[in-house]
């Protein structure tokens, strides 16, 4: 029981780095999207937070990122391993071109994710662990303390800048 | 198992704080985190391999419909 919550954990860390990274290698903080991510990172902006981390947040809303390849690609692994993964990778291909999304960064993060977790099935963790990792990861992000997270993520895109 | 207490427990975090937020544009990032977990939930509880379309279909419509939201919010149109 104690094993599986620490895995739960190790595997939200990891899942933090992995849709992070691809998020804001694909510049994610730079621009919204569409117009609605530009709303909800001016009222992110308006709550104290930072506009960069409020745009990278607003696309996480309006379009599957990085995040949501990464948690499709944990149940993708769980119910078909890699095969599932990669399916998991297609769906969230159609879903980026259905919200109007012009990036890659779903799609690559669903990649990516797919190997990464595969790999960490093979030394003891279970692709569930992730699934729950991956929601705790989000929710650190979107669903604790929005002016803090947004001037975290701002942080981290002046150090991609 | 725990997994999935895990995820359910976010859920329900995460609807409380969308309804006890006032303002749209801050609504929308909880709303999310409760999409991720529902998402989430729907694979653990039916391990099938459709489960996996289910959710990812789940998820895109939810995202879409958010997208919808937000840009209607903003004022409508893509930039």
């Amino acid at each position: 029981m104690l094993g599986e919550i620490l895995h739960i954990l190790a595997a939200a860390i990891i899942s933090w780095i992995l849709f992070v990274t691809v998020d804001i290698f694909f510049k994610l903080p730079e621009t919204g999207g569409v117009s609605g991510a530009s709303a909800i990172a001016r009222d992110i902006q308006a709550g104290g937070g930072a506009l960069a981390g409020g745009t990278m947040m607003g696309n996480i809303v309006c379009s599957p990122d990085a995040s949501a390849g990464t948690l499709l690609a944990a149940c993708g692994v769980y119910v078909a391993g890699i095969p599932g993964g990669l399916a998991a990778a297609l769906m969230v291909f159609i879903g980026n071109r259905i919200c109007h999304d012009p990036g890659y960064a779903g799609t690559t993060g669903a990649v990516i994710a797919t190997f990464v977790i595969y790999g960490f099935t093979l030394v003891g963790f279970a692709a569930t662990d992730f699934v729950a990792g991956m929601v705790i990861a989000i929710l650190s992000i979107q669903g604790l303390s929005h002016a803090h997270a947004s001037r975290l993520l701002a942080r981290l895109w002046r150090v991609r800048q | 198992m725990i997994a999935l207490y895990v995820v359910a427990a976010i859920a329900v975090f995460a609807a409380l704080r969308a309804i006890i937020e006032k303002n749209t544009g801050r609504k929308l990032p909880y709303a999310n985190v409760l999409n991720f977990a529902v998402a989430g939930a729907l694979v653990l509880l039916l391990d099938h391999p459709l489960s996996l379309v289910a959710a990812a279909t789940y998820f895109v419509g939810s995202t879409l419909e958010a997208n919808a939201i937000a840009s209607t919010y903003a004022g409508g149109g893509k930039r």
